[in-house]
């Protein structure tokens, strides 16, 4: 294999130029960038807001947090309403006091930063409880593009996205290593009774199945890839993992700087293409999904093959019988599950999961709130690569921790990785006796093989 | 019941009338024609469910209390906001049927009318004092929305006090004056405030339709989606 080859990313070696503070000069580029964010979604919604305030008991942050009032939504969106309206509303721009519009100065851009970094996970829960449809996820994000492009952006979610662009994937897995890791989960996996033929297929061409990972799965949690390679083979799918393009996250979804979203979209389906798979499969990741599923076609202009999720084949395969499951593993256990907000909300998967754990257990709560109207856990939005705002993420996940504790399950269940790590946090600062486990962690002990 | 007004108030209630309804028009053309210029997100993603039905449906919100968590939760302040709206309708309607239909405006007509007005005042009032008490809402509220809503309910009021002189038998009283005046006022100003937010209704609602319609979030019970995994 040549060195050109082998190189994965960008191929340049990039460290965004982040900022500790606004300056005069980051404010005036701003002022240049923000027409270029007003697409009719982010106009309309910069707009529209009336402050009737029905999205104050939509938020996991103002419920959360209730004597913090400026954790409001329509109080978070004015930060970048008021800049918005001294610029394009007609009285804002002669009266801006009486509107509530203000130029941008650094005082409101601090307090943008603040609140559309640090309070906002883009969970578009308070979106779906607007009488106007105000879509804040997507107006969070056109605030938070405007503001990475002028460097004001968090250090440790930048190096994320700069690590992917350098190498390919957000951890800097080298591909050697992201090899030698499969073969050695497929060693492991051959150890299983009955499983001694299973195989975790690397870059083979023409696999109707292209599975992706998160990072955090071949670094940190070897054995949720090991339960999904368990799942897939004791259903004969035909799946395979790339060595190059595997990483299904996409943190720009998070910072919003389109042309790198666009950048790690391309890799994948190029990648895709090269093994001629008929399906692109994100693994179980809530924005991994969403990034994969319904943004990269948009990123990149259409795509020539499908796009599915792990969700909604583990219950293909149920449904069609082509898994056996022995409910008796699970016995004991109480289980709930945590509907992630990319994939359940700003991603259409609500049944699925139900599907898949109503085969696997007979104890099943769900949580007061669930499917679209879940609350976020507060690992969204890009939260947990801000360790500067970790505090209130913590603080904001009480309602999900109270909900959880009042299923009385041992057991949450989710599919997605920030997810895992914010829930596992807040069980463990709330003091639930609870475990964190995905969808397939379930599966595989129960296959009947 | 016939509209016996004085020359003064006619000119008030038609030609004044009418300039400001332009007027209001011509901005509505400029603000939409606006909004429709900006580019809409491309959507290439294979679809789980329909963009247009979920788009209607979107719309129809507003008819359907049970659809959001928000009103579902506070069925009292829905009723209140139906109540509200169906107030100001009626009361700026009001202004067109007196000089334009006024046999329409019989006294059962102006006295439901009357009603709505009474109970849109008293709506008001609340929402003047949930403004000024409740935090939350006091933080995100700006002058222009004290202002509107005030204005409102004084709209109300003066509505009100001029349809019961009216359905006396007193048309020219300087009630009637001031409830065509703040109608005008209202012509002029309500493109520039917070109350032509109808106007930005249907782009909110449709986007939000067309996004989550089409990715199956609204549409769960579509039969034939376009996506179906093997």
């Amino acid at each position: 294999m040549s060195e050109q080859a082998d190189r994965l990313g960008a191929g340049d070696e990039r460290k965004w130029p982040t900022k500790s503070e606004f300056t005069p000069e980051m404010l005036k580029e701003m002022e240049k960038l923000l027409p270029g964010k007003l697409n009719r979604v982010v106009a309309a919604s910069l707009s529209g807001c009336i402050h009737c305030g029905m999205c104050s008991d939509a938020c996991h942050y103002s419920v959360s947090i209730p004597e913090d009032k400026t954790l409001v939504p329509a109080y978070k969106a004015d930060r970048f309403r008021k800049w918005y309206k001294s610029k394009y509303d007609w009285l804002g721009q002669i009266f801006p006091s009486f509107v509530g519009a203000h130029k941008l100065d650094k005082e409101l851009a601090d307090d943008m930063y603040d609140k559309l970094w640090g309070a906002c996970t883009m969970c578009r829960r308070c979106t779906f409880n607007c009488p106007m449809g105000v879509d804040y996820g997507m107006l969070v994000r056109a605030a938070r593009g405007l503001m990475q492009q002028v460097g004001r952006v968090p250090q440790h979610l930048q190096d994320t996205v700069d690590t992917h662009h350098n190498s390919g994937n957000n951890m800097a897995v080298p591909r050697d290593e992201f090899i030698e890791t499969m073969e050695w989960i497929e060693e492991e996996l051959q150890d299983e009774e009955g499983c001694e033929n299973f195989k975790i297929p690397v870059d083979k061409k023409g696999a109707q199945y292209f599975l992706t990972l998160n990072p955090r799965e071949p670094k940190y949690y070897p054995l949720t890839i090991q339960a999904s390679a368990k799942v897939l083979n004791a259903a004969g799918v035909d799946f395979t993992i790339s060595s190059r393009y595997w990483d299904l996250t996409n943190y720009a979804l998070f910072n919003g700087y389109d042309p790198d979203a666009k950048e790690f979209s391309m890799w994948q389906v190029e990648d895709v293409k090269r093994l001629g798979c008929e399906y692109l499969l994100a693994g179980e990741c809530g924005h991994g999904y969403r990034s994969l599923r319904w943004e990269l076609p948009n990123w990149v202009g259409g795509v020539p093959f499908k796009i599915t999720s792990m969700m909604e084949l583990l219950a293909k395969l149920v449904q069609q019988r082509r898994l056996k499951l022995d409910k008796s593993v699970w016995k004991g256990h109480r289980f709930t599950y945590h509907d992630s907000c990319n994939i359940a909300r700003s991603g259409g998967i609500m049944e699925e999961p139900r599907i898949i754990i109503n085969a696997a257990t007979d104890d099943f709560v769900e949580m007061e709130h669930n499917r679209e109207n879940s609350y976020c856990c507060g690992g969204g939005g890009g939260a947990l690569a801000m360790p500067e705002f970790t505090p209130r993420r913590i603080a904001a996940g009480k309602i999900k921790a109270d909900e959880i504790k009042a299923t009385g399950a041992d057991i949450v269940l989710q599919s997605c990785h920030n997810c895992t790590d914010q829930l596992k946090e807040i069980i463990e600062h709330y003091h639930i006796k609870a475990k964190v486990m995905n969808l397939a962690e379930l599966l595989a002990p129960a296959l009947v093989i | 019941m016939e509209n016996n007004v004085s020359h003064a108030l006619h000119i008030l209630e038609e030609p004044v009338q009418y300039m400001a309804l332009g007027f209001m028009a011509l901005m509505y053309i400029i603000k939409i024609s606006q909004m429709l210029k900006k580019p809409v997100p491309p959507e290439k993603a294979e679809l789980k469910g329909d963009r247009v039905a979920g788009a209607f449906e979107s719309l129809l919100n507003v008819l359907k209390p049970w659809s959001m968590e928000s009103t579902r939760k506070n069925p009292f302040f829905y009723v209140e906001f139906m109540i509200f709206h169906i107030g100001v309708a009626l009361t700026i309607g009001a202004t067109f049927l007196i000089p334009l239909v006024p046999v329409v405006m019989t006294p059962v007509v102006s006295k439901v009318f009357m009603l709505f007005m009474g109970l849109a005042f008293l709506i008001g009032l609340r929402r003047i004092y949930r403004r000024l008490t409740v935090p939350e809402i006091r933080i995100i509220s700006s002058p222009d929305d004290f202002f509107a809503i005030t204005l409102m309910t004084v709209f109300f009021a003066v509505g009100f006090i001029a349809m019961s002189l009216w359905i006396q038998g007193s048309p020219d009283t300087g009630w009637m004056w001031v409830f065509f005046l703040m109608t005008t006022f209202f012509l002029l100003y309500v493109p520039f405030s917070k109350i032509s937010h109808y106007v930005l209704y249907p782009f909110g609602r449709i986007n939000f339709g067309r996004t989550f319609g089409g990715r199956g979030v609204m549409n769960k019970n579509v039969k034939n989606p376009s996506w179906n995994p093997k």
